[in-house]
């Protein structure tokens, strides 16, 4: 799904944030992502989700390289990727409803398939009866489900989350991580970024470590990069 | 995105074309809510558009009753003949038997110098400073009526009228008119210059509201661009948004010339009374009116076009 081949990331002004990064995520698997802050969680991330462009080396997603994809067809590209973001990313214009529903507007389903669908991811995350709330009304742990629901309504090949649990209580990011667990057993790919590292343990899933921008662990391949760590 | 491997869940395309007008509905509603929503802006936004356009509107109406009113006269073209002072009637009636007979000639008018006097007594008011005069200063005059004919067999005529021994003066009476003629030709090319201006204005005004409203809504633009959205889906609400700025501005610039047609309306009737005219005021027609509101409404398409291609590409997640 995923292919990292020896990926560098410089943003101008010459910081690098990822430097010669190798990883291959297949289909269907789980990782966590974690380093601390400003180790290139985001960055790494961020080139999956065409927000950035690698600067060598070369990324693909499910065997399309990310390096030279034109700049209409991203939004296509992501359609096939639901993201999750530290702080939700909510519209806290309208209700929940609408919310989770927008993905699968942008992608023109019909309005009774929207529905049906919308009240499918909501009902997944436990927020059914909340779907005429606005955002804003709701507590943390439930905007987080609202916008891992929005994530996940177009049933995305693959899932993104950039610290889900950030902001939350241990027993509220327990509940997020379960949901992300059981995504990933009905086959979608999922890839979490995060420090909660007991959190990560308990869950005892394959982790991939970042530091300053290289890859110091990566439990996809054994342990075959643990030579590369001559820092 | 053909031939690619990454789509497995798609909606059917007979779907998608459903949706894509059904998008465009919600667009049109969405958009037309989030003015609903900040009724204070709007209304400043569209009568800022309702009072410009309403300026060459204005003036568009104005020409369209000159235009009106001179096309009354241009029918009638008459000469009138003065002549020399020392002629007397007799010789002057034969004159004008004679002018009547010519072919370019419809009818003439004899008017002796005593009618004239009369008539300028009784209708100048200076009746009293006339009668101070030892002998009347007035000619005998001719009005001329030509046969229809074009403005050079017309000014053919009057030259070879201004020839005649007995004529001191020839004088077209449309000589005016074609001045008139000329001033409105002006005012139009005028009228054009500032309904140019003012739909560059409105096309100014639109958008640099689309824009703040492209900056109000920066987040949502973002978080719609990362769920895969493409260009087309985000501009769309804010199209409309120009179209409804449009199309409110140009009714409302309706309502403000309709208006000032009324309040015109009342001292130009009292003005016919005066002149004894019967001149109406024009007002826009069901045409004007269909033209006035869909060039708003495309001006707003085009000022929210152009706000909207300038700032929505540059708004990028990062």
């Amino acid at each position: 799904m995923i292919e990292f081949h020896n990926v560098t990331k410089r943003y101008e002004g010459g910081y690098e944030a990822l430097t010669n990064v190798s990883l291959n995520l297949g289909d269907g698997d789980m990782a966590f992502l974690t380093g601390h802050s400003g180790a290139g969680k985001s960055t790494l991330l961020k080139i999956i989700a065409l927000i950035e462009k690698p600067t060598r080396g070369q990324a693909l997603l499910n065997r399309i390289n990310l390096n030279t994809v034109s700049r209409h067809r991203i939004p296509y590209i992501r359609r096939n990727i639901g993201i999750i973001f530290q702080d939700h990313q909510l519209l806290f214009d309208r209700p929940v409803f609408d919310n989770v529903a927008l993905p699968l507007q942008i992608q023109g389903f019909r309005p009774q398939e929207v529905a049906k669908r919308t009240r499918a991811a909501l009902d997944k995350v436990g927020l059914l009866h909340k779907e005429k709330s606005m955002p804003i009304t709701l507590s943390g742990g439930e905007q987080q489900r609202v916008g891992i629901a929005r994530a996940v309504v177009h049933k995305p090949m693959l899932l993104l989350a950039d610290e889900p649990t950030g902001n939350l209580d241990p027993v509220l990011s327990r509940e997020i991580m379960q949901i992300f667990v059981e995504f990933n057993q009905v086959g979608v790919t999922v890839l979490v970024a995060s420090h909660d590292l007991g959190l990560i343990e308990e869950l005892d899933k394959p982790r991939l470590t970042l530091n300053r921008g290289q890859l110091v662990l990566n439990d996809l391949e054994g342990e075959q990069q643990e030579d590369e760590r001559g820092w | 995105m053909a031939g690619s491997n990454i789509r497995r869940f798609k909606p059917a395309a007979s779907n998608r074309i459903s949706a894509y007008f059904s998008h465009h509905l919600q667009s049109l509603v969405f958009s037309l809510g989030k003015i609903y929503q900040s009724p204070a802006t709007t209304i400043m936004t569209v009568a800022v558009i309702g009072i410009t356009l309403s300026l060459p509107g204005g003036f568009y109406l104005f020409l369209k009753n000159i235009d009106a009113m001179s096309g009354d006269f241009r029918s009638s073209s008459q000469i009138s003949l003065y002549l020399d002072l020392d002629i007397d009637e007799k010789r002057a009636r034969a004159l004008n038997k004679d002018i009547a007979a010519m072919a370019q000639v419809e009818s003439t008018r004899f008017i002796s110098r005593e009618q004239s006097l009369e008539e300028f007594r009784q209708n100048s008011g200076f009746g009293k400073s006339i009668d101070t005069l030892s002998s009347n200063p007035l000619p005998h005059t001719i009005i001329v009526e030509p046969v229809e004919a074009d403005t050079f067999t017309v000014r053919n005529l009057l030259g070879s009228l201004q020839a005649m021994p007995e004529v001191e003066i020839a004088k077209l009476d449309t000589e005016w008119l074609e001045r008139l003629y000329t001033i409105v030709e002006i005012a139009k090319r005028s009228v054009m210059i500032v309904t140019i201006l003012f739909a560059c204005a409105v096309l100014l005004i639109i958008g640099n509201t689309i824009r703040l409203d492209i900056q109000n809504r920066y987040q949502e633009i973002i978080v719609t661009k990362l769920i895969g959205a493409t260009d087309a889906f985000i501009r769309r609400p804010f199209l409309y948004g120009g179209v409804w700025y449009g199309l409110l501005g140009g009714i409302i610039s309706w309502l403000i010339v309709e208006l000032g047609y009324l309040a015109i309306s009342g001292p130009l009737q009292r003005l016919n009374l005066l002149y004894q005219s019967e001149m109406t005021l024009i007002t826009f027609s069901f045409q004007d009116f269909v033209v006035l509101i869909t060039s708003s409404t495309l001006l707003g398409l085009a000022g929210s076009w152009i706000a909207v291609a300038r700032h929505l590409r540059q708004i990028e997640p990062s």
